[in-house]
């Protein structure tokens, strides 16, 4: 490899001597002139009279014998690679600068690919859309069964209308274990609509989906290979699913993904029966995709299904959510995407901004290069070397930059990628598919190239002047306006992307600060769900639980206990306000969202740590019989009762003459996610003769025991009621922590971003107060010679960076103002305007640019006027 | 790949006698081979620059010459070129030729 760079030197050695010598030969000349007795001026003029000409058609001959571009081309590599090889420094920190530029918008790019661009598994995915009524209760559009079957009727703007139930697990016995695997039963044309077939066996006919055919099942890739080892007999095999005997038909392939990218093993036909009574059918839930016909644009279906929208709504919804209900028909994209779309965007905005910081650091790398090599340039030009051709120049060597900065920064996506997988919360969409493929290359290619054209453009632009031959340093002044330009345009991208990376911080500092309603610490949770057949009876319900009940409460330590059907900070699907009754009081208003509910034991308020604002908590002695009393949230009884005493009223729930006593009012405790006010809440007893016990359940323990030995304790008395149910004990902070899992992940990842483009900012103004001094170091001679104190110096030093820094700080600020705004909706209690992020951000800035400026401030009060007034 | 130190070699017998025939004397930059040559000839003789350098870089390339650079009495930074022993007994050889080679032209001359 040396010996390499040493015969490519040697090479190319009198090329650039020669622009060397034929600059002494002009000297010599001039002063030979001079000598003669011509004026300075004339000398000058003369020498290069006699030489100009012959020089002019010497570089043309050369020109000439070169075998055109490619020559040329590759002349001007290995200048620039002598160049570099000259430098290394300026080499290493120009490539790792871009190298971190490209990393980064490589890493975030190759995540958000899959989401934003990359097309979807499916064939003509442009046509695939999900529809539905889309309404307060869900983030998605749904369906019910009853309107389905009428829209499947009469739609006219789909070539095919398909439809899934929601996810459900079922127990799967396959030879001995059972296993819990993700089920979801879909239409028989499901796996048409969207293109797809099995890549072993059939796809369901039309009879598999009629109301009583026997069962059979498509099973994931997945399955498959985990299950049944990838037997290639699996066809026409029988296994059990929810205790029911199923013959699997096929088996779909790798790249499959449910519409709705959830989780899948197993294929059930959906099997909807339109002879059920409406009742039934109006409150099943489904989700419905379809493939629009040719020609057929979203807003066109929307239209077309609008009246059967208006029909459906009419029948199926209750009359208490109908103003709030909307047709959706969105593309299969938007539906997949829509939640993690803003923060996707944001994230490559901010890596590009990174990558701009990193652009400008570069042209000003190069210009600071360019005008030390100023003089070269201008003995090239003047030996005739075209503009074009000494651009040329420039270009190639930052192209070069670029490549080299491409291979580095692809290195560097991948450990960046490498670490945002793992850094990513659960659930992230398609953060499988991340990974650094032809695309991303590609992207990382472009990113590169564009990024050089840019920053060598710069440079490359500056005109070389006649006058570099003789006194370069007078000619030194102009590209400095635009290198502080640019010093000023990084300040202003890395304050926006401080600002952003402030506010996102805060906002999850305020998200895990906030009240939630409840204590999580020291409360751990153990839940399970009863899927067994026979739990289908209610007695065996509650039989099951009152036994369970008695022998969790035991477990030695145990410390309070409670059992409830679900735990904040979720909460049911809840049910409209306005079904709700007052004894003696007037009907409520219509409109009012939803509310949830819970059933619970007594000491589920004390377990969870919700005070109890008035009135009492559940007892015992109320489980026997009668109606479950009930206790309200505070936001549910403001509302409901205004200034009046709640307790001791009745309240008719579901419109089923069955009326219950308020007995208490607790604390509002976040029901719905962290990250929005708590919903207005019920809560009734689970009463021993059945009402409340659902097949779900979570056991409440507040307790000092660690989750490995109540685990151990919590499976040995389930297992002694009946074994074979599996259960997951989890505590309760890192349950509520997972909901701060996306917030911690943006606000994280900003926050490097904007740590980076804090330092290559920085870096740049230190580069540019460097140059500057070095290039003034004469002129600050003379102002010490003059008498200057150092002092003065350095604030004079100090006071070129505060401008430029002030100067790029009120950009910045602007620039953050607009687009802070954009990101509002990922931001938790913060407003994008919030006065204490930006001054922090604008605060730390200033101060990290005076640091930067400190260095060469001193530099500068050390000059020694001796020295360099000597130096010229 | 071409050498392109070697590019468009071909006998440049006059220059090349003159430039040796000069640094015979001592090592001299470019310039002070121009001087030389024209003082020297009376000003009869005016090398151009634009074969002066080529021709130059050439005969460092077949190891004629070797060239470093130097400080002139003035302080200028030159590049100094002298001969290499191969540059000595090429100068010898070509001296010969020119003398056969002017003796020959010479008899053409005179005959015509």
């Amino acid at each position: 490899m040396r010996e390499l760079w040493r015969r490519l030197g040697r090479r190319f050695h009198p090329q650039t001597a020669w622009h060397e010598e034929i600059h002494s030969h002009l000297t010599l000349r001039r002063e030979w002139n001079r000598a003669q007795g011509l004026s300075p001026g004339e000398a000058h003029r003369a020498a290069r009279r006699q030489f100009g000409p012959s020089l002019r058609t010497l570089e043309e001959i050369r020109a000439a014998h070169t075998r055109a571009w490619l020559d040329n081309l590759l002349g001007d590599t290995k200048n620039a690679m002598r160049g570099f090889r000259r430098s290394p420094v300026f080499f290493l920190i120009a490539i790792s600068t871009l190298a971190i530029g490209v990393g980064a918008s490589t890493a975030v790019f190759s995540v958000i690919d899959p989401l934003l661009f990359r097309s979807l598994p499916y064939p003509r995915d442009e046509q695939l859309v999900s529809v539905g009524y889309f309404g307060p209760i869900d983030t998605n559009e749904f369906n019910v069964v009853s309107s389905y079957l009428e829209w499947r009727r009469l739609q006219t703007p789909f070539q095919m209308l398909t439809s899934m139930r929601p996810a459900s697990t079922c127990d799967l016995v396959a030879g001995g274990t059972p296993q819990q695997v993700a089920c979801y039963g879909v239409e028989a044309n499901f796996l048409r609509t969207f293109g797809i077939t099995p890549d072993l066996g059939r796809d369901f006919a039309p009879q598999d989906d009629l109301p009583r055919a026997p069962t059979v099942i498509l099973i994931s890739h997945r399955l498959w290979q985990q299950v049944f080892g990838g037997d290639a007999q699996i066809l026409g095999r029988t296994v059990t699913v929810n205790e029911e005997p199923v013959r699997i038909i096929g088996v779909l392939p790798q790249r499959f993904e449910m519409p709705q990218l959830g989780d899948w093993d197993v294929l059930l036909p959906e099997r909807l029966d339109a002879s059920l009574p409406h009742s039934v059918n109006s409150n099943s839930a489904l989700r419905t995709f379809a493939r629009l016909r040719e020609g057929v644009s979203i807003a066109d279906a929307r239209d077309q299904m609008r009246p059967l929208f208006e029909a459906g709504l009419r029948e199926d919804v209750p009359a208490a959510l109908r103003v709030e209900v909307r047709l959706m028909v969105r593309s299969l994209r938007e539906r997949q995407i829509h939640e993690v779309k803003l923060a996707s965007w944001m994230l490559l905005g901010a890596a590009l901004a990174l990558l701009l910081i990193a652009c400008a650091n570069i042209a000003n790398l190069l210009l600071a290069r360019a005008a030390a090599r100023r003089r070269e340039l201008a003995v090239r030009a003047a030996i005739g070397a075209g503009r074009g051709r000494l651009i040329r120049q420039m270009l190639t060597e930052s192209l070069l930059l670029g490549l080299a900065g491409c291979v580095g920064g692809c290195g560097l996506g991948w450990v960046f990628l490498g670490a945002l997988v793992r850094l990513a919360p659960d659930g992230l969409v398609r953060l499988g598919l991340a990974a650094i493929q032809l695309r991303v290359l590609l992207f990382a290619l472009g990113t590169s190239l564009a990024a050089a054209l840019l920053f060598g453009i710069l440079p490359a632009l500056e005109q070389p002047r006649a006058e570099s031959l003789i006194g370069w340093r007078a000619a030194a002044a102009a590209p400095m306006a635009l290198r502080r330009c640019l010093v000023a345009a990084q300040v202003a991208i890395s304050l926006v992307l401080l600002t952003g990376a402030s506010l996102f911080l805060r906002s999850l500092w305020k998200l895990e600060t906030q009240p939630l309603g409840f204590r999580p610490e020291r409360l751990l949770t153990a839940s399970f769900t009863l899927r067994r057949q026979r739990y289908q009876a209610v007695a065996a319900r509650v039989a099951f639980f009152q036994q369970l009940e008695t022998r969790l409460k035991t477990i030695p330590g145990g410390g309070s206990f409670a059992l409830s059907d679900s735990i904040p900070p979720r909460g049911s699907m809840g049910r409209p306000y306005s079904n709700m009754r007052i004894a003696g009081h007037p009907p409520l208003a219509q409109k009012g969202g939803l509310v949830a509910f819970r059933w619970v034991t007594p000491g589920y308020f004390q377990a969870l740590g919700i005070a109890m604002v008035t009135g009492r908590d559940f007892e015992n002695a109320e489980r026997a019989a009668g109606e479950p009393p009930l206790i309200l949230s505070a936001s549910l009884a403001h509302r409901m009762f205004g200034n009046e005493n709640p307790i001791g009223q009745h309240i008719e729930l579901d419109s089923d003459g069955r009326w219950s006593e308020v007995v208490g009012v607790a604390a509002d405790a976040k029901n719905s996610g962290i990250d929005v006010i708590a919903d207005p809440e019920y809560y009734r007893l689970r009463m021993n003769d059945g009402p409340g016990f659902g097949g779900t359940a979570v056991a409440l323990f507040r307790t000092s025991l660690d989750e490995a030995t109540l685990a151990r304790w919590v499976r040995r008395e389930l297992a002694a009621v009946d074994p074979g149910i599996p259960v997951k004990v989890e505590r309760m902070e890192a349950r509520v922590g997972r909901f701060t899992d996306r917030p911690r992940f943006l606000a994280s990842l900003v926050a490097v971003f904007a740590a980076i483009g804090l330092v290559l900012a920085a870096v740049g103004v230190y580069g540019v107060l460097s140059l500057l001094v070095a290039q003034q170091s004469r002129e600050i001679g003379v102002r010490m010679a003059l008498g200057a104190r150092p002092r003065d110096i350095a604030w004079r030093i100090q006071g070129y960076a505060g401008i430029w820094t002030g100067i790029g700080v009120a950009a910045g600020l602007i620039l953050s103002s607009v687009l802070t705004r954009l990101v509002r909706g990922l931001l938790f209690d913060v407003s994008p305007a919030d006065p204490s992020s930006l001054t922090s951000a604008a605060g730390v800035l200033a101060i990290l640019a005076a640091l930067a400026a400190w260095v060469p401030a001193r530099r500068a009060a050390r000059v020694d006027p001796v020295v360099a007034l000597r130096e010229e | 790949m071409e050498d392109p130190a070697r590019r468009g070699d071909r006998p440049q017998g006059t220059l090349e006698l003159l430039i040796l025939k000069t640094l015979s004397r001592g090592a001299n930059h470019g310039f002070g081979i121009t001087l030389h040559i024209q003082t020297v000839s009376d000003g009869l003789l005016r090398v151009e620059e634009g074969s002066l350098y080529p021709a130059l870089h050439r005969m460092e390339a077949q190891k004629l010459v070797k060239g470093d650079w130097r400080v002139t009495e003035n302080g200028r930074r030159a590049r100094f070129y002298s001969l290499t022993d191969t540059g000595k007994r090429r100068l010898a050889e070509a001296e010969t030729n020119w003398a056969l080679v002017a003796k020959g032209v010479q008899k053409v001359l005179r005959f015509a």
